[in-house]
């Protein structure tokens, strides 16, 4: 199985026989014990740390189409080598377009993404409500009823800004619960972005980029164009169909996450350091949620329509499948929901 | 499936041999490798391996596991490289 590597050491990578060799460089400019990476293994590479690289290395990943996804300093998404497009498919790009094009056939896409969404959202605050049963705290049930609410005008909608809108206060609603959820360590407070105010925004938004990266990467592996949308709108100098498919993981992969590394402790207040106008992840806990993003990704559940044991990486990589059968026509799209 | 390498090669060859065995596998000692393959990567490293090898002198021997979860990796003294995926 081909597996990311993450890179959070500055070195220096290289081509040399036929495969990966990365050089930890310490701050002072030595030289440490060079590793190899075998090629065959490797399905992306998450760059956080500072890499030094040439040409030669770029044309090598290249052609085993691996992606590089690079993060700046402040663990923002600053952009991807993807490597040329090797399984362009006309037809499916037509398609793709011409659902984007009909305001009738993009609004169903959209709808269904945000039904995807919302379900998934649902699932992870049930969960919470029965662990918080004792508290004698009504936040979570309310909310609840309150998506339910917003879900059920999802399908009276007929334009996208209108469902955007609805997005959104789903999103106000869920957010305002997190402070129930992990509120003894850190507090919410609103979420606030670009950049983030405080320690749980940071996180949200360091997760939610990873959870893009990965859809990204995943989307490479498809027929799929990755800037055409539906529910985002497709803009210039983006991947806005990324966005799109997140948005129905977000809650599974990073909010799950995160509310269990800081119930157990492993995230913690002094994990972070504020930073001019904002709040960023110290290197070792960057480095701990980054693992523990790894290791969820990796992990299998039981496929029910399909009866095997499917990671929640390969998860992402059905979910676009099931777009490309349902732009192609073959069988309708229905959103990717948890039920545990 | 998960599997250990191990080689014995004649001097001539065995850089050959090194440099192959890196683009599949994890480099753990001299020698010795690991990793997750494929079925289809599998023979395509025993098909070059093939290649390399002279089959009267050269042997390599390899231990095959359906999963990582099956295997107990003990280490005693220094552990030459480790293989996860955090640089």
């Amino acid at each position: 199985m081909k597996q990311p590597k993450y890179l959070f050491n500055a070195g220096r990578m290289s081509r040399h026989d036929n495969t990966l060799k990365f050089t930890p460089v310490d701050e002072e400019g030595n030289e440490g014990q060079s590793r190899h990476l075998p090629i065959e293994q490797v399905s992306e590479l998450y760059v956080f740390g500072s890499l030094d690289a040439n040409s030669a290395l770029y044309n090598f990943l290249g052609q085993h189409g691996v992606s590089v996804h690079f993060f700046n300093y402040y663990e923002h998404y600053t952009g991807s080598f993807m490597a040329r497009e090797y399984l362009l498919a006309g037809k499916m790009q037509v398609e793709q377009t011409k659902a984007y094009l009909s305001a009738k056939k993009r609004i169903v896409v959209a709808q269904r993404l945000i039904e995807g969404a919302a379900a998934n959202i649902l699932r992870v605050l049930k969960y919470h409500t029965n662990r918080n049963a004792g508290r004698r705290d009504e936040s979570i049930p309310t909310a609840i009823a309150v998506i339910e609410q917003l879900l059920m005008s999802v399908p009276g909608t007929n334009d996208v800004p209108m469902l955007m809108g609805i997005e959104g206060n789903i999103r106000q609603t869920y957010y305002s619960t997190f402070d129930t959820i992990v509120g003894e360590t850190f507090c919410m407070d609103g979420r606030s972005k670009r950049p983030p105010q405080n320690e749980l925004n940071a996180l949200i938004s360091f997760g939610n980029m990873l959870c893009y990266t990965a859809c990204l990467s995943t989307i490479y592996h498809t027929q799929l164009n990755p800037t055409i949308s539906f529910l985002h709108e497709p803009g210039a100098r983006r991947y806005s169909l990324a966005l799109d498919i997140a948005e129905i993981f977000k809650p599974i992969l990073v909010d799950r996450l995160i509310f269990r590394m800081i119930n157990k402790r492993q995230l913690q207040p002094s994990d972070f350091r504020a930073e001019i106008g904002g709040c960023v992840m110290k290197e070792a806990a960057r480095k701990r949620f980054v693992q523990g993003f790894d290791e969820l990704m990796k992990e299998t559940i039981k496929h029910r329509s399909l009866g095997r044991s499917v990671s929640y990486r390969h998860l992402i990589k059905l979910e676009c499948y099931k777009l490309q059968k349902h732009l192609l026509g073959v069988e309708e799209y229905r959103p990717f929901k948890a039920w545990w | 499936m998960y599997v250990i390498l191990v080689y014995d090669m004649g001097q001539k060859r065995v850089g050959k041999m090194l440099k192959l065995c890196r683009r599949y596998l994890n480099w753990i000692q001299n020698s010795v490798f690991e990793g997750e393959l494929t079925e289809v990567q599998l023979k395509e490293l025993l098909y070059e391996a093939g290649r390399i090898m002279k089959d009267d002198e050269d042997s390599l021997i390899l231990f095959k596991n359906r999963d990582q979860k099956w295997l107990e990796k003990q280490v005693v003294g220094v552990e030459r490289q480790s293989t996860d995926n955090f640089l």
